[in-house]
């Protein structure tokens, strides 16, 4: 689980993102924090059963960094960004 | 008498960004402007001089403010003024007074500029300036929300600030 201050940091850079492109964006900071500890709690739910339906090799020769690098790159690619 | 008088007129250019946590100088359709983080706060700083015609009232202080992004919510915006006397401020020093604030919401339209207004009694709250002296004004936004409700995720943007006897 992300710590509070992780949390922040991910909010922080959430937002310098959006800001950078002047994309428009209205959740407020209570409610961008919601999602954040959300989507942490899911991952951390989940966590087990994604490792396991990765197909060997790739289970046991990548490390934690790079599955979370390739479900980040997997999910961007399925929903744009 | 003064009152009503503008006193002053500060953009962006003329930041002296403090060594950290500044603001950061950008544009916005060729608009310069200041932008001031989401979650943490970020000050900008400007120096003048207090106009002879000043008439011993307080301070106006109007931020044109917009935001890159939101078009809900609310900002908090704080100013502070530093008096630099001649024969007593030490410049080694940081002495600003206690901030004033005040909230600042996005327009409904993005792109549109909110005015801001953050007042100062005269005395204590403008660091007991007088005219003819030098001063600094720093402008701060609360992205962290101590002093008030800021809510806005994503950054905002100082455009011009202008001072007025009130």
């Amino acid at each position: 689980m992300l710590t509070l201050p992780q949390r922040l940091a991910a909010r922080q850079a959430y937002g310098s993102v959006l800001s950078e492109r002047s994309t428009p964006f209205n959740l407020t900071k209570p409610q961008l924090d919601a999602a954040i500890a959300a989507i942490d709690d899911w991952i951390e739910a989940n966590a087990v059963s994604f490792n396991a339906a990765l197909p060997l090799p790739a289970r046991t020769t990548l490390t934690a960094a790079q599955k979370a690098e390739l479900f980040y790159l997997v999910a961007q690619k399925r929903y744009g960004g | 008498m003064a009152t009503g008088d503008t006193l002053g007129v500060f953009t962006p250019y003329q930041n002296e960004p403090p060594a950290t946590i500044y603001a950061t100088l950008d544009t916005r359709n060729a608009h310069p402007c200041l932008d001031f983080d989401g979650s943490a706060d970020e000050e900008a700083v400007f120096t003048s001089i207090l106009p002879r015609h000043y008439g011993g009232g307080g301070l106006t202080v109007y931020l044109h403010v917009g935001f890159t992004s939101a078009t809900t919510g609310s900002a908090f915006w704080q100013v502070g003024i530093e008096r630099m006397d001649d024969g007593t401020l030490d410049l080694d020093a940081d002495s600003i007074a206690a901030f004033q604030g005040a909230a600042g919401n996005p327009n409904a339209t993005n792109g549109v500029m909110t005015l801001v207004t953050v007042t100062f009694t005269a005395g204590a709250q403008m660091d007991s300036l007088a005219v003819g002296e030098m001063f600094r004004l720093k402008v701060r936004r609360d992205a962290d929300g101590t002093a008030g409700t800021d809510d806005v995720t994503t950054d905002a943007e100082l455009f011009g600030i202008e001072i007025k006897e009130t």
